[in-house]
C-alpha cells in the first residue's frame, strides 16, 4: 500500500511543481495518472521511488516512512520497478544481462537462478530469439518489454511506469500495452502515467487527474472519462479524446 | 653530390659510427616506456578523480576527497610539467636516484590532472536515464557509478585517452632534465660527440612525427570501430 501525504516538491525555492498531493494506493490497484504537459506527472511518479527527493510531506510504503532520514532506499527500491519513457536498458549489456544483473548483483539471487528467471521473463514476453542482442539491435516496442521484465525480475510488489509509450512508433504501442495488461491482470500494483485514454479506460481500477501540481480530480475511469466534474479535466479530456 | 654526401655521412656519423643506434634505441625505448607507464597511471588517478568530482557534485558526499581532488587538479593544471618534474625528483623521492621511474610517476600523476577532466567530461555525457534506472533497480550508487556508467565513460573516453597518450609522449623529451636517456636526450648526447646538430635533431623529430601519425592512425580506425559497434 502506498499513502502519499502532503507531498510537495520545488526544484527551483518558491516555484512548486508538487503542491501538496495526498492519496492512497491499495494493494492490487492499477492507478493510471493522467494531465497536461508540465503538470508534475513524472515527478510524482519519481517521487514514489524517491528519485526525486520531495521538498515536504510523507511516502508510506506498507506504512514505512521512506521520506525519513537514513532510510535505505536501496531496499525500497528493490520493491518498486520503474519503466521509462525512453527504456534505459543498459546498452553495453546482452538483453539477458539488463535482466538478471541487478538481481545478481544484489545477490537476491544467484547467477544461475537470476539468468534462468531472466530466461523465463523473455518467454513471458515472447523475445527469447534477443537474449543475446544488444539492445541496439532491438525495435523500440522490444526495449521497452525489455525494460518491463528487467524491472519484473526484481519481484517487485509496485511498479511504476512513466509514459511507457510515449516514444514508441505507433505499431509498437500496442505489443507494450498488452504486457502491462497481461501485468495488471495478475493484480500487480501499478501506477502508470500515460496518454493510452483506452488503457485507462480498460485497466485502470482509478484515474488520477494532474494539473499544477495537484490531483485535481481522481474517480473509477467510467465517471472520470463520462461525467468529469472539474472543470479543468474537462477541458483536457475535450483535447485528448 | 655534395648533399647526398653529406647526408651520407651524417648519418654515419649520427647513428653507424660506434654503434650510435643503439643509444637512440634504448632512448626510444625509454621515451614509449615512459609514456606508456605514465598515461596508465595518469588513467588510473584521473579516473578515481574524476569518480570523486562526478559522485560529490551529484550527492554531496565526499568532501574531503573532492577538495583534495580539486587542489591537485589546480596544482599540477597551473604549473609546468618541468618544474613538477624537478621538484618529483630533487625534493620529493630525493631518496631515490632511479631516474626513469621517478619520470614516470611524475609524468603519470601530471597526466592524471588532464585525463580526470577527460573521463569527467566521459561520465557526464552518459545519459542520466543510465544512472535513474540503476537506482531504481535498487543497485547502490558505487555499483551504479561502477558497473553502469563506468564502463560506458571509458568506452566514449577511448580515442581521447589515445590522444593523451600522444601528447605525454611529446611531453616526455623533457626528461633529459633527470638525465634520463630519451629519445631527446640521445640526440643531444651524439651531438656532444660529432658536433654536428642538424642530423641528430632533425632525425628525432622525423621519428617522433612518425611514431605519433602512426598513433594518431590507429586512433582513427579505433574511433570508426567504435562508432560502428554504438550503432551496430
Ligand atoms: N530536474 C528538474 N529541474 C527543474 N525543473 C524541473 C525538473 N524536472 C521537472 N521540472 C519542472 O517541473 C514541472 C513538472 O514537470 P513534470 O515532468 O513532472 O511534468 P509532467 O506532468 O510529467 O509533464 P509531461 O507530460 O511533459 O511529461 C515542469 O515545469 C518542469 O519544467
Ligand atoms: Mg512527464
Amino acid at each position: 500500500m502506498i499513502e502519499v501525504k502532503g507531498l510537495c516538491k520545488s526544484f527551483v525555492k518558491d516555484t512548486p511543481v508538487l503542491n501538496g498531493i495526498d492519496c492512497r494506493i491499495e494493494d492490487g490497484e492499477q492507478i493510471v495518472v493522467i494531465g497536461p504537459s508540465g503538470g508534475g506527472k513524472s515527478t510524482f511518479l519519481r517521487c514514489l521511488n524517491m528519485l526525486e527527493v520531495p521538498t515536504s510531506g510523507h511516502i508510506l510504503i506498507d506504512g514505512e516512512d521512506i521520506t525519513a532520514p537514513h532510510v535505505n532506499l536501496n531496499r525500497i527500491r528493490t520493491h518498486m520497478g520503474m519503466v521509462f519513457q525512453h527504456f534505459n536498458l543498459f546498452p553495453h549489456f546482452t538483453v539477458l544481462k539488463n535482466i538478471w544483473f541487478a538481481p545478481a548483483q544484489l545477490k537476491l539471487q544467484s547467477k544461475e537462478e537470476a539468468k534462468e528467471n531472466a530466461l523465463k521473463l523473455l518467454a513471458r514476453v515472447g523475445l527469447t530469439d534477443k537474449a543475446d542482442s544488444y539492445p541496439s539491435q532491438l525495435s523500440g516496442g522490444q526495449k521497452q518489454r525489455i525494460a518491463i521484465v528487467r524491472a519484473l525480475a526484481m519481484n517487485p510488489k509496485i511498479m511504476l511506469f512513466d509514459e511507457p509509450t510515449s516514444a514508441l512508433d505507433p505499431e509498437m504501442v500496442g505489443e507494450v500495452l498488452d504486457v502491462m495488461k497481461e501485468l495488471a491482470e495478475s493484480k500487480m500494483t501499478m501506477v502508470v502515467v500515460t496518454h493510452e485514454m483506452g488503457f485507462a479506460r480498460e485497466v485502470s481500477t482509478r484515474v488520477f487527474f494532474m494539473d499544477g501540481g495537484v490531483i485535481a480530480e481522481e474517480n473509477t475511469p467510467e465517471e472520470l472519462f463520462s461525467n468529469p466534474v472539474n472543470p479543468r479535466t474537462q477541458q483536457f479530456l475535450k483535447s485528448v479524446l | 653530390m655534395d648533399f647526398l654526401n653529406s647526408l651520407v655521412s651524417g648519418f654515419e656519423k649520427t647513428f653507424i659510427r660506434d654503434d650510435r643506434y643503439k643509444l637512440f634505441l634504448e632512448g626510444l625505448g625509454n621515451t614509449l616506456l615512459i609514456a606508456l607507464f605514465a598515461t596508465l597511471m595518469g588513467v588510473l588517478i584521473g579516473t578515481i578523480v574524476a569518480v570523486v568530482k562526478v559522485m560529490h557534485r551529484q550527492t554531496g558526499k565526499l568532501r574531503l576527497l573532492n577538495a583534495i581532488g580539486e587542489l591537485y587538479s589546480t596544482v599540477i593544471r597551473g604549473t609546468p610539467v618541468v618544474v613538477q618534474l624537478l621538484i618529483a625528483y630533487n625534493i620529493i623521492f630525493a631518496f631515490s636516484d632511479r631516474a626513469v621511474l621517478v619520470g614516470t610517476i611524475a609524468f603519470g600523476i601530471n597526466s592524471g590532472a588532464y585525463v580526470s577532466e577527460i573521463i569527467r567530461a566521459g561520465i557526464l555525457a552518459v545519459d542520466i536515464g543510465q544512472t535513474e534506472a540503476g537506482r531504481s533497480l535498487g543497485l547502490s550508487q558505487g555499483a551504479t557509478m561502477s558497473k553502469i556508467i563506468m564502463p560506458q565513460a571509458l568506452k566514449n573516453v577511448l580515442p581521447a585517452v589515445g590522444n593523451e597518450f600522444i601528447s605525454v609522449l611529446k611531453e616526455t623529451s623533457v626528461i633529459g632534465y633527470l638525465g634520463v636517456v630519451d629519445l631527446t636526450r640521445a640526440a643531444e648526447r651524439v651531438i656532444t660527440r660529432t658536433a654536428d646538430v642538424y642530423f641528430p635533431y632533425i632525425s628525432i623529430a622525423l621519428i617522433y612525427l612518425v611514431i605519433v601519425c602512426g598513433l594518431s592512425w590507429l586512433l582513427k580506425k579505433l574511433e570508426r570501430r567504435l562508432a560502428r559497434s554504438d550503432r551496430g
